[in-house]
């Protein structure tokens, strides 16, 4: 699998806009409706930037992240934060390291960009090393 | 004891952009930067070679035992504390997390000495999740440095620079923009060139 970004949102209006915004860049993305499918993705070999929601039903993003490092998935992936949320609660405590970026909705869609592209970059640099 | 200025910089979520915004504008100035970035191992030397290319001062992951040099840029690597002995010599050391984090930017600043006259310790703390580099801010105050946090609309998360300006021992509450050039203000030209150290 080679997508480059992940969106794992359960509001299906934000994964079509995500989809749309993506591919008008040619950025290839994979949606999520939950921590568990985004796993499953991870599992199947996903290697880019997640953009995570933090306010899911059954499992939120902090469980997510916490699941993706405990099943040692994490290497080769940055994870960003999309969210509605101001500010973090207490269960990013421990996650720090792990969570790249916070972007804060209601977000400027090029600032958004410019940060994704960045992140890319910095996975494109490991692939070159390699 | 190191002849160089240091600046020491703690930082975490929305660290990797807000970093490379900072130094993209920075000039060579006086001094050693120390950062210390929350960030797995993996992903530490990504950060440092994507600083480096955009950088007017060399970055490189502080390795254990360099010896800080005046206009260049250390990255802590993930998994390990950094402090500095005699405020010039990086040592990594394993151990236990601090803050819920390794590095600690409480441990890196905690471990600074008063400097020799005419030298200045800088200390800043970005955006980032918690509380770390608060107590270390408390630290470089008292040691008659210069704080410096960011603030909240320029921060992705406000967290930690706020922990750090609640102590009131911070001097300077700035947009990132506006770091950058009181960085330049307080070290650029500040003194003469020290052939022996560089």
């Amino acid at each position: 699998m080679d997508s480059k970004i992940m969106i794992v949102d359960d509001e299906e209006m934000i994964r079509e806009a995500a989809e749309m915004l993506f591919q008008a860049e040619g950025i290839d993305l994979v949606t999520a409706s939950s921590g568990k499918e985004c796993l499953g993705y991870l599992e199947s070999g996903f290697r880019g930037v997640i953009l995570m929601d933090v306010m899911m039903p059954v499992m939120d993003g902090w469980d997510t992240i916490r699941d993706i490092v405990g099943k040692g998935l994490y290497e080769g992936n940055i994870i960003v934060m999309l969210t509605a949320m101001d500010a973090p609660g207490d269960k990013m405590e421990g996650l720090q390291e792990y969570v790249t970026d916070y972007i804060t909705k209601p977000f400027y869609i090029q600032t958004l960009l410019e940060s994704i592209h960045y992140y890319l970059s910095l996975l494109q640099t490991e692939e070159d090393v390699a | 004891m190191t002849t160089t200025n240091i600046v020491m910089i703690g930082v975490s979520t929305g660290g990797p952009i807000a970093l490379k915004r900072l130094f993209a504008d920075l000039p060579p100035l006086n001094a050693a930067f120390v950062i210390v970035l929350h960030i797995p191992s993996g992903m530490d030397y990504r950060i440092a070679r994507s600083l480096d290319a955009v950088a007017a001062m060399p970055v490189a992951l502080a390795e254990d035992g360099d010896y800080l040099r005046r206009g260049h840029i250390y990255l802590a690597p993930g998994g390990f504390h950094l402090k500095l002995e005699g405020n010039s010599r990086i040592i990594l050391e394993e151990g236990p997390r601090v803050n819920f984090v390794q590095p600690s930017a409480d441990v890196a600043m905690k471990s600074l000495l008063r400097p020799l006259k005419q030298r200045q310790i800088i200390g800043v703390v970005l955006t980032g999740m918690g509380k770390d580099g608060a107590e270390g801010i408390q630290h470089i105050k008292a040691l008659g440095g210069i704080t410096i946090a960011q603030d909240k609309k320029s921060s992705a998360i406000y967290g930690m620079p706020k922990a750090a300006s609640d102590t009131g021992a911070v001097d300077f509450v700035l947009s990132l923009d506006k770091i950058g050039c009181k960085l330049v203000e307080l070290l650029a030209g500040s003194e003469e060139p020290l052939p022996h150290n560089d």
